[in-house]
């Protein structure tokens, strides 16, 4: 019943969300996000909303990345003035 | 005692939940409704957008993305708020 | 974080950037045609101004456009909800130049068509209110989260 690009897509999902909350590092757990985003956006494809593809890798894939970057960035910075 | 209520609510939730999921519809068949039949029908004529999904978003619920665009504005006002530029002196 | 990124990084933004800007716009413009509209196009144009200000931070952070991005962010939204207005003497949203023979208003037939560009009424200058509003926000936080990692950068050193 499964197509077996939605299931491989669907697999490296739920990959990518354990590493995200299971990693200490910040800045890895925020690539698994990214890479979660789009591999969510291929999923959305594959299901025939493309519009929410598109949103889904603009804002979760590019932006939302660029913002936890930027924030744990000067996080850092902060904690090592201290 | 406090373990034994949480049990208690924890399996009623769970017979809840696994109740609900064998009633839900199948994935990729919707059930019908007179509102998605009347926008497939009638939003290419009465809009005259190819994009049915567009027509509805910013024709028929309009109000949707209005409360949309107020809230991405109020985010970035907020943000603003917060990231403005003060100058040392005045602290 | 002193200067602009390595060279790479600046070449293939300059390659890479209009693009970008020229995809999000297409998204925008033809949103009553294809897959997309203001939002998803907004969202794109901005991740492209975020490629800009990361690539060539010293520039931009001296040219200060937090205004202009504020008041284009503004104007969209002004913009959309007056669109929204001039269709009051029906109702509130309604599309007074669908199918008017106008502007945006040329009648298409029901099913399979070539997809006109001069269709749907209102919908594509809401289109393209809200996605002047999107990418002018989404690029001001950027731009505002990016100027204070610089600027905390530059204090501590």
């Amino acid at each position: 019943m499964l197509n077996w690009v939605e299931f491989v897509t669907l697999l490296i999902i739920v990959v990518a969300a354990y590493f995200s909350i299971r990693v200490s590092n910040l800045l890895f757990a925020v690539v698994a996000l990214a890479a979660l985003s789009l591999l969510l956006s291929l999923e959305f494809y594959l299901l025939k909303a493309p519009d929410v593809a598109i949103a889904e890798a603009g804002i979760g894939a590019g932006l939302t990345t660029a913002i936890y970057v930027l924030a744990i960035y000067q996080i850092e910075k902060r904690d090592k003035k201290k | 005692m406090k373990t034994a209520y949480a049990v208690i609510f924890m399996s009623i939730l769970v017979v809840f939940l696994f109740t609900a999921i064998t009633t839900l519809h199948p994935m990729g068949y919707p059930g019908h409704t007179e509102m998605d039949d009347y926008f497939i029908k009638n939003a290419q004529i009465e809009v005259g957008a190819n994009n049915v999904v567009t027509s509805i978003v910013f024709d028929y619920r309009g109000f949707d993305t209005l409360g949309e665009a107020t809230v991405l504005f109020t985010a970035v006002i907020s943000v603003v708020a917060l990231l403005r530029g003060v100058k040392k002196d005045e602290e | 974080m002193k200067s602009d990124m390595s060279t790479i990084v600046k070449t293939v933004t300059d390659f890479l950037f209009g693009f970008i800007i020229i995809f999000g716009i297409y998204i925008i413009i033809h949103g009553h045609l294809t897959p997309g509209g203001g939002f998803q196009g907004g969202a794109v144009v901005a991740s492209g101004f975020a490629l800009l200000f990361v690539a060539f931070a010293r520039t931009f952070l001296d040219k200060k456009p937090q205004q202009l991005y504020g008041l284009f962010e503004s104007v969209g939204l002004l913009i959309f909800i007056s669109l929204a207005f001039l269709g009051i003497y029906r109702t509130f949203f309604y599309n007074f130049l669908a199918n008017s023979g106008g502007l945006f208003g040329m009648k298409i037939t029901q099913g399979i068509n070539p997809g006109y560009f001069n269709t749907a009424g209102v919908v594509p200058l809401m289109n393209m209110a809200v996605g002047f509003e999107v990418a002018c926000g989404l690029s001001l936080i950027v731009y505002l989260l990016y100027r204070g990692v610089i600027e905390e950068g530059e204090d501590g050193e």
